[in-house]
């Protein structure tokens, strides 16, 4: 029947079309950030200097001098970019576009829908247990990584601060050597995208490239392929672009790994193989609670699922000793069993009953939960529209992102900590008469999650981009209390979470105050 | 998921006129001057659904079910052209997990329905061919970024469609009738979304195109019709619901559905038609395997 139709379908089609021209039925969603070519507001000359997180210093790494911009090899590579630029493909030139806008904002926002692919929980077997994703066979099912909200907080970082202090170093070495870029020292050689004063040796695109695609592939190993190929793309831009030669490049892209390799090593000592945890520690975690006399928490998922990262309070933090990120812990919450809980519980259960259209959209607006970029992700996402409109220097972009993101690893660590600390359970679990609007997340509630990451991020954004300080403080009140309106979170898990993130956001401010960039 | 089932409503909510009723896909039109209104109460239900093509089941989700409340009217302008207007209430519920149900008032539909051909066909009865236009948009602010919680997917819809029925003097009908439906995009309450491979930084969801196709047989003797009637409908693009994934507005919705209805004219008051109904969703694709039972009131008033 279907087949003899079509024809007179397609007639109505064409028909109806017309009749309803200039509908709104423009159904084009740009994917990506519109960031226009970075034109430097300041070339942050003296960037070398600034101070390091991980590294020693600038010369941990030794770039050799480049050849003399006089010398015949050289001139071969002046040659091959002509060339390129001469038979450039639209393919090339929107490669070109697209970097020119910045390696780290595109590297940001790589980063980001990678973190929203991989943030899917394993699904159950049949027998109601769980597998857990395994570095070892990435491409399996469960893919790892699950990129949940502690996991992509603590990629974020990683990636942020081996950019910073990869490209801090790259600053040094531009200034010993002052090569100039291809299209300053060529006539024949046109800018295609924005070429400034900075130096050119080692390129700043290839240690992007370089120590974003290692950190990368140890972070999201099953996308290898795709991270690969971005970071050759980028690479390509700047020397079709006139910006780098290919010993620029060479130099930077060393330079990059190089970085990396010393990132990779403290990654895998920080104590995140060990933050699953097995099933004794889970027990135990719930028999503690109920020695305290509380009531612990129990998984709501069916077939419940194991708690997400226990040990993850015990890593590494970037900006805080192992005593700091104790002593910066709130106090207890408020025992199941106090009149204050039977208050607080009896708020969510009123709030969720009588939800208005605005709390939902609150509660949507930063729920970040499974398949999207996450908390973190979202504070990079805000970030990263003050960053492009500050025409950052990358070394200066790379700051702005380390410092958000070690601020926001830290926050995990300081909020996950607490939370298998007292083991409280959500207020469904003490009220099964409390529906949420948003997907519960499956660990302790005290304290918010939402609340510590968006402190912490507001901190240290409001001390980067003070002008716009109420915004960003605005932010953080309503991820924060997005999640009453949820029904997944205590008021008291809200407020002393967001105390506890503004002083974990504080060390962030302080290391930023005195780092050699203001 | 559910959104789809709340598209096959929208399809199969019966639009009866007099004795046998009229929908938007059928070959029929309301006579010129007669005004039939009723309302509908549909149940719907699944406890399976496919993840993609995977088909599985969730205990986080247990049994969802649908159920709604639909006012509808038709109205027959000339003997030619008929107007009709659809707008339900809906509300869902999961059986199991933490997961709030949502309700309100969903699109509100309005169709014109215009008959191109009438004429004898064979010495066994009458052709008639006729197409249709219909519109949709969303008669609430409702959230359709929670599915298969939510009660729709808030997006405007034109449709045009093209039928033909064959209607035998013995009684018997066939009818076939194909739409393409042209999907709005969707504003989320959230600023950026990952679906179909990509991250998308925008609150704004393209929505791929839809097409639909029914086949319909039945008998009608006395006062008593019998449609049966298998219907598909394809989306023209979108991405698959991820392993272990929630569904997206506008995620790859496909399904094949048979359903079967019984049109019962009272002997008095004429005007009164009731109207039963059930379907079954028989394979699908980031949809649930729902089943759907209908019951209805309707009555035609003689301007």
């Amino acid at each position: 029947m279907p087949s003899p139709l079509r024809p007179s379908v397609l007639a109505v089609i064409v028909s109806c079309a017309a009749a309803f021209a200039g509908s709104g039925c423009d159904n084009t969603i740009t994917s990506s950030e519109a960031l226009p070519p970075l034109e430097m507001a300041s070339l942050d000359s003296n960037a070398g200097s600034w101070r390091m997180i991980v590294l020693s210093g600038p010369t941990q790494f030794t770039v050799a001098a480049p050849v003399a911009e006089t010398s015949a090899a050289y001139a071969v590579e002046l040659a091959a970019i002509r060339t390129a630029q001469a038979n450039l493909t639209a393919a090339q030139r929107n490669s070109i576009a697209f970097w020119a806008g910045g390696g780290v904002l595109r590297w940001n926002q790589i980063e980001r829908e990678l973190v929203a692919r991989f943030n899917l929980p394993p699904a159950p077997r049949p027998d109601g247990t769980y597998p857990v994703p395994d570095p070892e066979n990435p491409f399996a099912d469960p893919q790892f990584p699950f990129a949940n909200p502690p996991y992509a907080a603590r990629a974020y970082s990683y990636v942020a601060v081996a950019q910073y202090e990869a490209l801090k170093t790259a600053w040094y070495w531009k200034y010993q050597f002052h090569r100039r870029s291809p299209a300053r020292i060529d006539g024949g050689i046109r800018a295609l995208m924005p070429v400034g004063d900075l130096p050119a040796y080692p390129s700043e695109d290839a240690v992007l490239s370089g120590v974003t695609v290692e950190m990368l592939k140890v972070l999201f190993p099953a996308a290898v392929a795709e991270i690969t190929q971005r970071a050759a793309e980028q690479r390509n831009a700047a020397l079709w672009s006139g910006k780098a030669a290919a010993s620029d490049i060479a130099a930077g892209l060393a330079l990059g790994k190089a970085v990396a390799a010393t990132l990779i090593a403290r990654a895998g000592a920080d104590g995140m193989r060990n933050a699953v945890g097995n099933a004794a520690q889970w027990q135990a975690l719930a028999d503690s609670a109920v020695a305290r006399g509380e009531i612990p928490w129990i998984s709501q998922e069916s077939p419940p699922r194991p708690p997400m990262l226990p040990n993850f309070g015990l890593l590494q933090a970037w900006l805080m000793t192992s005593a700091e990120v104790t002593t910066e812990r709130p106090p207890a919450p408020p025992s199941t069993s106090s009149a204050q809980m039977r208050q607080e519980l009896s708020e969510v259960r009123q709030t969720v009953d009588h939800l208005t259209r605005d709390q939902l959209a609150i509660a949507y607006k930063w729920n970040d939960g499974a398949g999207t970029y996450t908390p973190p992700g979202h504070w990079n996402d805000v970030a990263a529209e003050y960053v492009r409109d500050a025409r950052m220097s990358e070394v200066r972009a790379a700051r702005a992102f380390a410092l958000l993101n070690m601020a926001m690893h830290d926050a995990a660590v300081g909020c996950w900590g607490v939370k298998y600390t007292y083991f409280n359970p959500r207020p469904v679990e003490l009220d099964p008469g409390i529906t949420t609007v948003i997907g519960l997340p499956n660990f302790p509630a005290y304290p918010s999650g939402h609340s510590t990451f968006s402190a912490a991020a507001a901190m240290v954004l409001s001390y980067l981009f003070p002008q716009a300080a109420p915004d960003f403080d605005a932010m953080k009140d309503e991820a924060s209390i997005s999640r009453l309106y949820g029904g997944i979170h205590y008021r008291s898990d809200i407020e002393r979470g967001k105390e506890h993130g503004a002083r974990i956001g504080g060390y962030a401010v302080r290391f930023a105050q005195q780092d050699g960039a203001n | 998921m559910k959104a789809s089932s709340v598209r096959v409503l929208l399809v199969i909510v019966p639009l009866a006129a007099s004795a046998r009723a009229q929908t938007i896909d059928d070959g029929l039109l309301m006579p010129s001057g007669v005004l039939g209104t009723g309302s509908f109460y549909a149940h719907e239900s699944w406890s399976q659904y496919w993840e993609g093509t995977l088909k599985r089941d969730n205990g986080n989700i247990g049994t969802l079910t649908t159920q709604s409340v639909t006012w509808v009217a038709g109205y027959g302008v000339t003997d030619r052209l008929s107007v009709m207007a659809l707008l339900p209430y809906v509300w869902t519920r999961a059986s199991q997990g933490t997961l709030q149900g949502m309700h309100g008032v969903q699109d509100f539909t309005l169709a014109a329905k215009y008959r191109l051909l009438s004429t004898p066909f064979t010495e066994r009865g009458t052709l008639h061919a006729m197409v249709v236009g219909a519109a949709g948009i969303p008669a609430s602010n409702y959230v359709p970024d929670f599915l298969p919680l939510s009660i729709g997917l808030a997006s405007r819809r034109f449709s045009g469609r093209f039928t033909l029925n064959f209607q035998a003097y013995a009684g018997w009908f066939v009818t076939g009738s194909a739409a393409y439906t042209w999907r709005t995009k969707v504003t989320l309450d959230r600023p950026a979304y990952y679906t179909n491979g990509q991250l998308y930084l925008s609150n704004q969801v393209a929505m791929p195109n839809v097409v639909d196709y029914t086949v319909t047989a039945g008998y009608e003797h006395g006062r008593l019709c019998i449609p049966i009637s298998l219907s598909q409908q394809r989306t023209e693009g979108g991405g698959d619901i991820r392993r272990q994934d929630m569904p997206f507005v506008s995620n790859r919705m496909d399904w094949v559905r048979v359903d079967g209805r019984v049109i019962y004219t009272l002997p008095a008051p004429r005007e009164l038609s009731i109207r039963l109904g059930a379907s079954r969703i028989v394979s699908g694709r980031n949809v649930g395997q729902a089943t759907t039972l209908t019951s209805g009131l309707f009555y035609t008033f003689h301007l």
